[in-house]
């Protein structure tokens, strides 16, 4: 049994808020998870620190709303794909008839990590249509940049405004649509200098040798680790599925180490590739959703000369 | 997380790949060397008592000198190994338990062998019993006195085969070789596992570790993976589904933290990763 807006409907009820100033954010927000604890409907919210304490304050005490870290959580798309899928189906398990989510990407991938956040807004609408999940992701106008805000229209089916209203969006464009068009990559400074290594059709061994050899401490050793295991599944993935000519590059920055793998096919040929599990056994699709959830940024693009993976380590070039 | 001491590939248990006997030959003169030094009994194990190891040897006043007091011999291969030439495991290690019980009851410090075992391995059948085999004598040798170099003609065998009987090996000196499975004392677990396990050497870990034949205790088949410096998720996953084949959970204790994130990032059933220190 559903409530409120999304009653009526079947699988996942995605919006977005926009909104111009805190009132605006708390007109939507207060009574979305005062309406999903009046309905014992189990309700979330997983806001950023300021904006989860604003909504804090504005509950009742002992409301009943289960608040999250938000700022974790938000960290890599395909593990808060991960995190989510396995909270709704657990809330699912326990007798759940809705769930109700308010939650924000943070504001400090709105730059040149937005990529894959924008697919990650595109690919839940695919993700978590398997749940009886009513999500509302809020952005703030006044800090999100017009192209971003031009994302969210496209990968969110409806608004949630101030007055209470669900509006369509008029952009709004399917997930397998808008993850099949090239979103623009912006290229990490240090791509313009001379990589450290660069080896053309390597081994899965040598890939990770170029790895570990760029890797001169300024990344935590966990991120190399993982790093290393996400380079390997790329160059072999390219291998196997890619055209040759294969060719890595890593570069070592002062506090990240990037690395592109690129070949001479179309890459991937599932949109969702990366950001969940391929389902149907897809050619190299465990691999690249292991990637995804092993790197602190991750890129992909096609042009003229094939397609190239960037993995970075560390700090990722955030623009 | 446990803590374990960082040990190093046992010693004892060499696959030598050569291409030129004379090569060989040098191997067998630093092993005569070393047993003797070591107080051992030493043998050298051919299918020819002529060929040009044992000739070198017997130039050796060293080897004419240890082979009267009977602590080295040229020993002809079929008298240790089965005639028909495709070897019964336990039966060979057997045979080896008893000579090198025979060389403590003389007064040596234990057995040092190097076969040249080339013939032994010839077709598919052979070369896949005799892997078998490789494995229950590595167990053997974790607990007692016998050491052994097997030297294979690779220009016979060719690289796959070769690399088929060195990764059951804790030492090799086959370069490109990216993982070892071998035995461990039975207070470590099951077997070892060392190197880098990739799509690469996919069907061949999986072949090593068939021949290995590792055998559940209480449910489990410890694996001790100090030395392993890389496991794909294809490894990991196959590792479970061994496990569960033989009714048990395969526990792979590592140093990399980074083994363990990927065990969580599959929820593989039939698979432990504990983190060592």
């Amino acid at each position: 049994m559903r409530t409120g807006a999304a009653a009526t409907h079947h699988g996942y009820y995605h919006e977005a808020v926009r909104y111009d100033c805190d009132d605006e954010l708390l007109a939507v927000a207060v009574p979305f998870l005062l309406g999903g604890v009046d309905a014992g409907e189990p309700t979330f919210v997983a806001l950023g620190e300021r904006t989860g304490g604003l909504v804090r304050a504005a509950l009742p005490a002992g409301a009943g709303v289960e608040f999250l870290p938000g700022g974790d959580l938000y960290s890599r798309p395909a593990a808060t794909i991960r995190f989510y899928r396995q909270l709704l189906a657990e809330q699912v398990a326990a007798g759940a008839g809705q769930i109700r989510i308010i939650g924000e990407v943070s504001p400090t991938s709105f730059g040149a990590t937005w990529d894959w956040w924008a697919r990650y807004e595109s690919a839940i609408n695919h993700a978590y249509d398997d749940f009886p999940l009513w999500s509302m992701c809020a952005y703030d106008t006044r800090i999100t940049p017009p192209q971003v805000l031009a994302d969210v229209a496209r990968t969110h089916p409806r608004f949630a405004t101030p007055d209470g209203r669900h509006v369509p969006s008029p952009t709004w464009t399917p997930p397998a649509d808008y993850l099949r068009q090239p979103l623009p990559v912006v290229p990490d400074p240090l791509q313009a200098r001379p990589p450290a290594v660069e080896l053309t059709d390597p081994t899965a061994a040598e890939a990770r040798a170029a790895v570990h050899k760029a890797d001169h401490g300024q990344v935590p050793v966990d991120d190399v680790e993982d790093l290393v295991v996400a380079v390997s599944e790329i160059v072999t993935n390219a291998v196997r599925h890619g055209r040759p000519p294969v060719r890595l590059r890593v570069w070592a920055g002062d506090d990240r180490i990037v690395t592109t793998v690129s070949d001479g096919g179309d890459g991937p040929g599932d949109p969702f590739c990366g950001l969940l599990p391929a389902s149907d056994g897809a050619p190299g699709g465990l691999g690249l959703w292991i990637t995804y959830q092993s790197c602190n940024h991750v890129t992909w693009q096609r042009d003229g000369d094939g397609f190239t993976l960037r993995m970075t380590a560390g700090n990722p070039y955030t623009g | 997380m446990i803590s374990s001491q960082r040990r190093d590939a046992p010693g004892g248990h060499i696959c030598w790949s050569y291409d030129d006997p004379e090569s060989l030959a040098d191997q067998a003169d630093r092993h005569l060397a070393a047993s003797l030094a070591a107080g051992e009994r030493f043998w050298y194990v051919t299918p020819r008592p002529s060929d040009v190891v044992a000739e070198r040897l017997r130039t050796r006043p060293d080897f004419a000198t240890a082979e009267r007091r009977g602590a080295a011999a040229v020993v002809p291969l079929l008298s240790t190994y089965s005639l028909d030439h495709a070897v019964d495991p336990a039966a060979q290690v057997a045979a080896y338990s008893s000579a090198t019980d025979e060389a403590l009851a003389a007064g040596h410090t234990g057995l040092r062998v190097v076969a040249e075992a080339t013939e032994l391995v010839r077709t598919p059948t052979q070369l896949d019993v005799f892997t078998r085999y490789e494995h229950l004598i590595d167990r053997y040798m974790r607990t007692r006195p016998f050491k052994a170099m097997c030297a294979y003609h690779r220009p016979k065998l060719g690289d796959r085969a070769i690399a088929e009987l060195a990764c059951m090996h804790p030492q090799t000196n086959v370069e490109d070789l990216l993982f070892h499975l071998y035995a461990v004392a039975p207070t470590d677990g099951h077997a070892a596992l060392a190197g880098e396990l990739d799509m690469s050497n996919h069907e061949l870990f999986r072949t090593a570790l068939d021949r290995a034949d590792l055998r559940p205790v209480d449910g489990e088949l410890v694996l001790s993976a100090d030395n392993l410096r890389f496991l794909d998720h294809r490894t990991l996953a196959h590792l479970a589904e061994y496990a569960q084949r033989r009714g048990a959970t395969a526990v792979l204790r590592t140093p990399r933290p980074a083994v363990a994130r990927l065990a969580d990032l599959l929820h593989l059933p039939g698979i432990r990763v504990e983190v060592t220190q």
